[in-house]
């Protein structure tokens, strides 16, 4: 599996509200932010916290938001470690 | 669902307490709790983000009472029963 996110692409983050653990904060979610670096691949965190063994390995990525995206205010950045099923490609016009 | 745990950028909870706290532990039993979690990780009992999952789970009143380390041995216990190692009727024995 290929990385599908570079070093500085445009990302927007998931909108899920899930019934179970996940590592996407609920105020970063349907956030538009930059790529920074991946970080490595790990087990869905999603997945494997349901006591399932069938988590997929993805790359996680380091992305950045400015924290008037976050919160509508703010000078500063914001960087989040998070799975590659969390963000989507801004320009697929789903939203 | 939102949890109780997902308070980032929330407000009213008054300022982050960052001063330079290095006692790992302040009770003997917040050690064992933290030496027990680890073993049962490691036994292959349950991983760490089901860990995270019962931690999250708790009663939202009693997760905003309990301490850190209160937090850790409520999420023991309910694996331990939900996995079927002990039932929570004998634990509270």
């Amino acid at each position: 599996m290929t990385d599908r996110f570079r070093p500085g692409a445009r990302v927007r983050t998931a909108r899920h509200d899930p019934p179970h653990h996940t590592r996407l904060p609920r105020y970063a979610r349907g956030k538009h932010g930059v790529v920074v670096e991946p970080e490595g691949r790990h087990p869905l965190a999603d997945v494997r916290s349901q006591g399932r063994d069938d988590a997929p390995v993805e790359q996680v990525y380091a992305v950045r938001f400015a924290a008037r995206e976050l919160w509508g205010e703010g000078d500063h950045h914001v960087v989040l470690d998070l799975w590659e099923s969390y963000l989507e490609n801004p320009e697929d016009g789903t939203s | 669902m939102a949890r109780i745990n997902d308070v980032g950028g929330m407000q009213g909870f008054g300022a982050l307490d960052t001063s330079d706290d290095t006692e790992p532990f302040h009770a003997d039993w917040e050690a064992r709790v933290f030496a027990l979690n680890s073993a049962l990780v490691r036994e292959g009992v349950y991983n760490l983000d089901e860990f995270r999952d019962a931690v999250e789970t708790m009663e939202p009143s009693a997760y905003l009472a309990a301490s850190y380390y209160e937090r850790w041995f409520h999420a023991i216990r309910t694996l331990l029963d939900r996995k079927g190692v002990v039932a929570m009727a004998e634990l509270d024995d």
